[in-house]
């Protein structure tokens, strides 16, 4: 069939909407029109060259759609079904996902190849090229065909606008609060880059029970947001926050640090490090450039005396088939707010337009609508 | 390359040798029973070994059969015929559409819990309690709820735990097998597949055993003596092994008790003076069949902060433990419930086998008599003597 998606044919380059062949869904995959996508960094990604991908692309990894097809040999999928994609894959059988480490299932090692799971062949196609899809989905596309492993059924009373935030940024900003951070009541907590993840990673924090959630951006509009989301105070760095934390926590510093920005520096790490107190953990959730250089600068002295802890985390150390439920549930109950985290939404040609608001800092998190 | 297996075809029934219960207090009557092809999610496994549980005895004594008013809450008119057996392992003879993580020829460890891989337990490392347990004492497959075996005079026949390793063959879904390599002894798989991975993870996983802790497991079968093994291999200092027969006490010390006593009663003034008044940290329940009124003594051995882990089948109507509920509270102790050790079939069957072949897990010792289908009667009776500490059933 014919489709309609925004391909990256070269590094910044624009994307590039236009017609695609699609292929009808093999065995154990499913054919989805897609209802909307969010705009994560991830994706932006791709096109500086910080996350290196086999080109062309179809980018897009944050969609919720309704099942149109379904492959031979699909079990728990049907046409109709409301799905959220998971960025990750999740077999449900390798040890990670037996062990409640989905986020981390054996199937993301095909991620990088960006072909389908089954067989690592593409069904999507234009100009007669295999596209690569961005986490093996390519969601800024009016349709798709994945692997049923990347599908989670929600239930269908939740808008499809707002559940395709679920599939990245809400459960790894919540997660990195949750688990990864493990955010105990009483906890002072600082979160560093207020965008898709780090508004998450705040209402992780105030579910979680933090006394203090210090919110830090550049950006004036964002920090208003933080607020908004359950923050209690906000700075414009983290040189700015380091007397503001000594000072409200009598010099303790903050139990957990979460680092949510745009793009990450190991030039930072250190002052991110000194914003943690004595047990403390620095929780590197943010993307780093693949090929960065000078490594991370921080004191192992301080490390050790201090122990100091500095944990990695993807998708909020979070279960897709799990998470994804879960949180679509605290929405149901007003407990989590999905709605204020759309800042505008577009239409799929208006792609460049949403990408230069988030580089603007406009946008706590731009939707593509279909 | 598609992963989907290739559907059968051919043979859609064929004749099997099972031991059938027909009742409760009756023997297990050994004939042969039908077995319908596998369906969609579903392979025909050829059970080679099937290790002799005591669960499956409770069936034969009643303690887990449900009661006529349960069962018909269950949707089910008569709970037998069954066939027994739930640890076990085998060969794949046969695909269903569909089967993605096997082939034919794959050797298989039973899980007598399924595990989906995608309800909200298994999504987050709690495969023990995967939501397809729910059916386990239900007639039907896990896949769509119709029978795939039948007796002589064409019942619809139950599989314990959907898997009937007492069957030469049987249909299971492929939620219910694990794959395991194919360089260990299927004796072997079949022990860790439920008595092994139980035993040893109420200990290490349940019941959480520290390095320098003090550990009793009271009651020493196929889950006991694994508790013991498990205690050890977390650090135990001292573990206590509480068992009536002399031949099990001995066992106990070999698997790594440090101690041995007949009874609770017995062990209590000694483990006082052992532990200078302050108790065990962990006191693990395995007896045969575990009673409400057993719980009083148990809860004595547990010191201040510790945990006492029941793993044992307790009579399914049984509605009363005696625990004093104030001395609970007071020293902060906790009583906690535990299903396949609290372990995730996928993940723990293979990584127990591999502790097996670098030598830190004792499989080959557990194995106290080999027997013959034909033979399963005598094997109970064994069991229930106290001459075993497992006895298996071998198919040639």
């Amino acid at each position: 069939m014919k489709t309609t998606a925004a391909i990256l044919w070269e590094v910044n380059a624009p994307w590039s909407v236009e017609e695609i062949e699609l292929d009808a869904p093999k065995a154990g995959e499913v054919l989805v029109k897609i209802a909307a996508s969010g705009m994560c960094h991830s994706d932006e990604h791709l096109t500086t060259g910080d996350l290196p991908f086999a080109l062309p692309i179809i980018g897009g990894h944050e969609g919720a759609g309704v099942v149109e097809a379904v492959g031979e040999g699909v079990s728990w999928l049907e046409v109709g079904d409301h799905v959220v994609f998971g960025f990750i894959p999740s077999c449900g059988r390798c040890p990670s996902c037996s062990t409640g480490h989905q986020n981390l299932c054996d199937l993301g090692a095909l991620m990088g190849l960006g072909m389908q799971v089954t067989d690592g062949t593409s069904r999507h196609h234009a100009g007669g090229k295999d596209l690569t899809l961005m986490c093996m989905l390519g969601t800024f596309a009016k349709h798709t065909v994945v692997n049923e492993a990347s599908c989670i059924k929600i239930e269908k009373d939740v808008p499809l606008e707002k559940a395709c935030l679920l599939g990245c940024g809400v459960v790894t900003g919540w997660g990195s609060a949750v688990y990864a951070a493990d955010v105990a009541p009483g906890d002072t907590v600082v979160v560093v880059g207020v965008g898709g993840i780090g508004a998450n990673a705040i209402q992780g924090a105030r579910l979680a029970g933090a006394k203090r959630i210090v919110a830090i951006d550049p950006v004036e509009f964002k920090r208003e947001k933080a607020m908004e989301f359950g923050a209690t105070h906000t700075a414009s760095s983290m040189a700015e926050a380091l007397p503001l934390l000594q000072d409200l926590t009598w010099g303790t510093m903050a139990n957990k640090v979460i680092m949510t920005m745009g793009v990450g520096n190991g030039q930072m790490i250190g002052e991110a490090m000194a914003l943690a107190a004595k047990r403390g953990r620095v929780v590197v959730t943010n993307i780093h450039p693949a090929f960065e250089m000078g490594g991370a600068n921080m004191s192992l002295l301080d490390l050790t005396l201090m122990e100091k802890q500095l944990v990695g985390s993807l998708f909020g150390s979070g279960n897709p088939r799990a998470d994804i439920p879960k949180l679509l549930g605290l929405y149901r109950e007003g407990q989590l707010d999905l709605d204020g985290l759309v800042t505008k939404t577009y239409t799929l040609e208006d792609i460049n337009e949403g990408y230069q608001d988030m580089r603007d800092g406009k946008n706590i998190r731009g939707v593509l609508i279909y | 390359m598609t992963r989907n297996g290739p559907q059968f075809q051919g043979e859609t029934t064929m004749k099997s040798r099972a031991a059938v219960l027909y009742g409760i207090d009756q023997p297990w009557m050994v004939e042969e029973i039908e077995v319908d092809d596998p369906k969609a999610n579903e392979v025909l496994v050829n059970w080679k070994v099937a290790g002799m549980c005591h669960s499956d005895e409770h069936f034969v004594t009643g303690d887990m059969v449900p009661p006529k008013e349960l069962l018909a809450m269950m949707g089910v008119d008569d709970f037998f015929p069954f066939v027994g057996g739930h640890e076990g392992a085998g060969v794949v003879v046969k695909l269903g559409a569909g089967v993605t993580t096997l082939q034919v020829g794959d050797h298989v460890s039973a899980s007598f819990v399924p595990s989906c891989g995608r309800c909200r337990y298994c999504s987050t490392g709690r495969q023990n309690l995967c939501n397809l347990g729910a059916g386990t004492l239900t007639g039907g497959m896990i896949t769509d709820g119709t029978h795939r075996h039948h007796v002589k005079d064409g019942r619809p026949v139950k599989l314990m735990a959907k898997l009937g390793t007492f069957s030469e063959f049987a249909t299971v879904a492929e939620a219910s097998l694990i794959k395991v390599e194919k360089d260990l002894p299927l004796d072997c798989v079949a022990l860790v597949s439920c008595g092994v991975a139980t035993g040893w993870g109420s200990a290490t996983n349940r019941a959480d055993t520290q390095p320098g802790d003090t550990v009793v497991v009271v009651g020493i079968g196929g889950i006991g003596i694994n508790a013991v093994q498990g205690a050890r291999m977390a650090g135990a200092k001292r573990i206590i092994a509480i068992d009536p027969v002399e031949f099990k006490r001995e066992k106990a010390m070999e698997f790594g008790a440090t101690h041995t006593y007949a009874s609770m009663a017995e062990a209590i003034p000694h483990l006082m003076e052992l532990s200078w008044g302050e108790m065990a940290d962990r006191v693990i329940m395995t007896p045969g069949v575990l009673h409400g009124d057993m719980m009083g003594e148990a809860m004595t051995m547990v010191g201040k902060g510790g945990t006492c882990v029941v793993t044992a089948i307790s009579p399914m109507t049984e509605t009363s433990a005696d625990i004093n509920l104030f001395q609970l509270a007071m020293w902060n102790k906790e009583v906690k419930g535990t299903i396949f050790g609290s372990l995730n079939p996928r993940a723990d069957i293979p990584k127990l086998l591999d502790m097996y072949r670098t030598g830190d897990l004792m499989l080959d010792e557990l194995i106290t008599k080999r027997y013959t289908l034909d033979d399963i009667n005598e094997g109970y009776r064994a069991m229930r003597e106290g001459e075993n500490i497992r006895g298996v059933i071998v198919n040639d």
